[in-house]
């Protein structure tokens, strides 16, 4: 198996994603009600139907294409924050990826996921331990770049970077939030894990799981 | 959950498109969502521009119209509109003199906000943008003080310039004389429910009431014993004097908001107490506006705003608009 990422990696990716936020999406309000106005599972649902559909296998859009129309649509979803900074995340890749080219290796993925990271971080002044979304996104994204130049093959980047995220989602539990609208209620935060880490904990999960079928159904190929 | 709604996926199409059939002689629905003059103003004027999200009806969309805005861009339920949205909403109120566009400070807001100005500039459209918060509950800190009520001053002094074609540079001046000379502060009494989620947004004991609460019904920090309207009045008014360090002689605006389940009744009851404090500190009261601006669904609470004002404010104050929720013959 060549170890690569594209659309049809991303279509599984997105879709396994999204089954996690729908499952979730209860969770996810309940978190958002200690500080925000409890839509967050509502609002992070309507922005990974819009990822699903953006990467859906029969569109005949290139992966540039895929990323720019799913930031730019995310970004209207009218989520708030969450899409806004999702949004600028996403095109943030698209913008990064060269035009025509249909996959990645696992140093072009983390490369260009790095990029979007950057992307994001010019619309935030919100750093790790701030409780929000970054939390559980920084991570995440540094694991990736360090399973690359390990030289680790993308199916392992991505359990890593999955179990990044969800640890840096838990630690927000301890933390006071810094950072959005939560940061208004400072100490009642306390005791919580932050939502929108929740939910970036959750789409990387989302992704390794679907990483890990898309190698399992590889090897049975090879051996059925 | 008791509303009277069909699906939940579609609240704010159908809370848009009845609004607009109800004052079809002054708003019309555009593009995607966002709801537009039904008469667009006249060429070489500025335009002013807002977005926010929806369950807080009259607010923001009930402001469109001549003499306030031109487009409000109507976002999900509690949740701020994307760019996109935005800028399409920009381009629309171009009339060749630039556009100002009126943020509330809410992080959703600000962040989709900045990405339109970046995205607008991209463009070369001509577009300065002015935050409002005012909300005192934040601390000291401008940038953690929520844009509340406020929005209305402002939308009325920037819409009354541009109407009367004023720059966009002299509307900003303007808009941000009269940002920088208000305050508000809210206090909640009662819970309200999320109308897609059916969840409630917060929730406060039958005996308490919380001081500094958010448009969302997010947390404040002021949590107390439920105290009458005249001492809850002279709590949140002293505050608010302080802060703006209001002196005897000043002129002042006051708007009293109620959040939803709050009546009229009550409002009134505030509103004297309003008066009778500041007869007795020598405080002029110039204009007032007592109502629903703004509201939280069934919130019970309200808001309480004062602005120091000038003639020149005044005046602008005093010009004329049709809006579906605020006229000025």
């Amino acid at each position: 198996m060549t170890d690569r990422i594209g659309k049809h990696e991303f279509s599984r990716m997105m879709r396994a994603a999204a089954s996690l936020i729908r499952e979730q999406q209860p969770l996810l309000s309940q978190l958002d009600c200690v500080a925000g106005d409890g839509d967050h599972g509502t609002t992070m649902l309507r922005i990974m139907e819009r990822l699903e559909a953006e990467f859906k296998e029969d569109t005949a859009a290139d992966l540039k294409k895929c990323f720019c129309d799913a930031g730019w649509n995310v970004m209207a979803c009218d989520g708030g924050a969450s899409s806004s900074l999702l949004g600028a995340f996403f095109l943030g890749v698209g913008d990064a990826t060269q035009a025509g080219i249909s996959s990645w290796n696992c140093g072009e993925f983390a490369a260009t996921f790095q990029i979007g990271l950057l992307a994001l971080q010019s619309q935030t002044k919100a750093q790790p331990g701030d409780k929000t979304m970054m939390d559980a996104l920084v991570p995440a994204v540094q694991a990736l770049v360090t399973e690359a130049k390990t030289g680790n093959k993308i199916s392992d980047a991505l359990p890593a970077a999955a179990r990044a995220a969800s640890e840096g989602a838990s630690a927000t539990e301890k933390m006071v939030a810094r950072y959005g609208r939560a940061r208004l209620v400072g100490d009642k935060t306390k005791g919580h894990r932050d939502p929108g880490a929740v939910s970036v904990a959750l789409i990387f999960q989302g992704f390794a799981q679907a990483m890990t079928e898309l190698k399992g159904d590889a090897t049975h190929a090879r051996h059925g | 959950m008791k509303k009277f709604i069909n699906r939940p996926e579609n609240i704010v199409a159908e809370l848009l498109e009845g609004f607009v059939l109800s004052h079809p002689n002054t708003v019309r629905l555009a593009g995607s969502n966002l709801v537009a003059r039904a008469k667009p103003k006249g060429p070489g004027k500025v335009g002013v521009v807002t977005l926010g999200g929806s369950g807080h009806e009259p607010g923001l969309s009930g402001f469109v119209g001549e003499g306030m805005l031109d487009v409000s861009v109507a976002g999900e339920i509690f949740a701020a509109p994307g760019a996109p949205r935005c800028l399409e909403a920009i381009r629309l109120a171009d009339r060749g003199a630039g556009v100002l566009f009126v943020v509330l400070n809410h992080s959703g807001d600000v962040l989709s906000a900045n990405m339109t100005m970046s995205l607008a500039q991209r463009e070369g459209l001509n577009v300065k943008k002015i935050v409002t918060h005012e909300d005192i509950a934040g601390g000291p800190n401008p940038d953690d003080r929520r844009g509340l009520v406020g929005f209305l001053p402002v939308y009325k002094v920037a819409g009354a310039a541009a109407e009367q074609g004023r720059s966009l540079d002299e509307c900003l001046a303007i808009s941000e004389r009269m940002e920088r000379n208000m305050r508000t502060l809210a206090v909640a009494l009662t819970t309200a429910t999320h109308p897609s989620t059916g969840q409630l947004i917060f929730s406060l004991a039958d005996d308490e009431m919380e001081i500094g609460m958010g448009q969302h019904g997010e947390a404040g920090t002021g949590r107390m014993k439920l105290k009458t309207a005249d001492e809850t009045v002279d709590i949140m008014l002293q505050m608010l004097l302080d802060d703006l360090k209001v002196k005897a002689g000043d002129e002042l605006l006051v708007i009293v908001n109620g959040a939803g389940a709050t009546t009229l009744m009550e409002l009134f009851i505030i509103f004297r107490r309003v008066h009778q404090v500041l007869q007795g500190k020598g405080v002029r009261l110039a204009r007032s506006k007592v109502g629903e601006f703004i509201t939280t669904q069934e919130q019970g609470g309200f808001q309480l705003m004062i602005a120091r004002m000038d003639s020149e404010l005044l005046s602008l104050w005093d010009a004329p608009c049709n809006t579906p929720y605020f006229v000025v013959p």
